[in-house]
């Protein structure tokens, strides 16, 4: 019995592991992207961050895998750009919330006073 | 000032529609223009699903020919957790948006990616 809750803790906990390697990945290289100012800078960088990652790719003892993640965690604090790129559209994009929607009742028409001549 | 052309065109990606939008429909065609005008990412759900695999099928680590609409990125396709991630940064580029966290993980196929794209830009449009 005891054996079976614990594999279920350790697979718990392994899955959270997972989870945080892989959001932290998907920031990290976000991350890279903000300070390479060109792509084929980006494509270098990328490949050295995937390879920090893979480095430690069968460290099996949980403890030291959590001892990494937050080392790697904190590095990447460490490195956080100061102006990141945002999609345009996004909330804190230079075309967020543009053209708002117009009031409810008024209708925008596309075909520009043409209509009675159709 | 002919090579800063060279390098400015080599890095602007030019987009191109493969859809004749212009050809056909009299009426239909002020209206799709100004649809593509205000949101450029919207296009028809066939177009999103071509994109995605084309961008699938070039993904490096990815044999082309095991692509399809249906294949399991993990299962099907061989990724490891860390090439998913990188497959959906580049969905996130080509197609100009930003995928939340928790919604990463439920892209498991090129399906699933064109139907997310598709009910994204479907809900920029109402909001807009």
């Amino acid at each position: 019995m005891s054996g079976a809750v614990s594999t279920a803790g350790y697979l718990a906990r392994r899955a959270a592991q997972k989870e945080r390697v892989r959001i932290l990945y998907r920031r990290a290289l976000k991350e890279t992207l903000n300070w390479a100012v060109h792509r084929h800078l980006f494509y270098k960088d990328a490949d050295d961050l995937r390879v920090r990652f893979e480095a430690n790719k069968h460290v099996e003892d949980l403890d030291t895998i959590d001892r990494l993640i937050d080392v790697a965690e904190a590095s990447y604090n460490k490195w956080r750009h100061p102006d990141p790129y945002i999609v345009p559209w996004a909330p804190g994009g230079s075309k967020f919330c543009r053209n708002p929607p117009p009031p409810a009742g008024i209708e925008i028409l596309y075909n520009y006073g043409k209509e009675d001549n159709d | 000032m002919q090579s800063i052309r060279d390098t400015i065109l080599r890095y602007v990606r030019v987009r191109r529609y493969s859809e004749p939008w212009l050809s056909n429909g009299g009426g239909n065609v002020l209206n799709r223009l100004s649809r593509q005008m205000c949101a450029s990412s919207v296009t028809s759900p066939d177009q999103i699903m071509g994109r995605v695999i084309g961008l699938v099928k070039k993904f490096d680590k990815i044999d082309a020919s095991k692509v399809t609409e249906r294949a399991d990125f993990q299962k099907d396709l061989s990724l490891d957790s860390l090439d998913r991630v990188e497959l959906v940064m580049a969905f996130e580029e080509e197609f100009s948006i930003e995928i939340p966290e928790e919604k990463v993980d439920k892209l498991t196929c090129c399906a699933d990616v064109a139907k997310y794209i598709a009910s994204e830009a479907e809900e920029k449009l109402v909001k807009s």
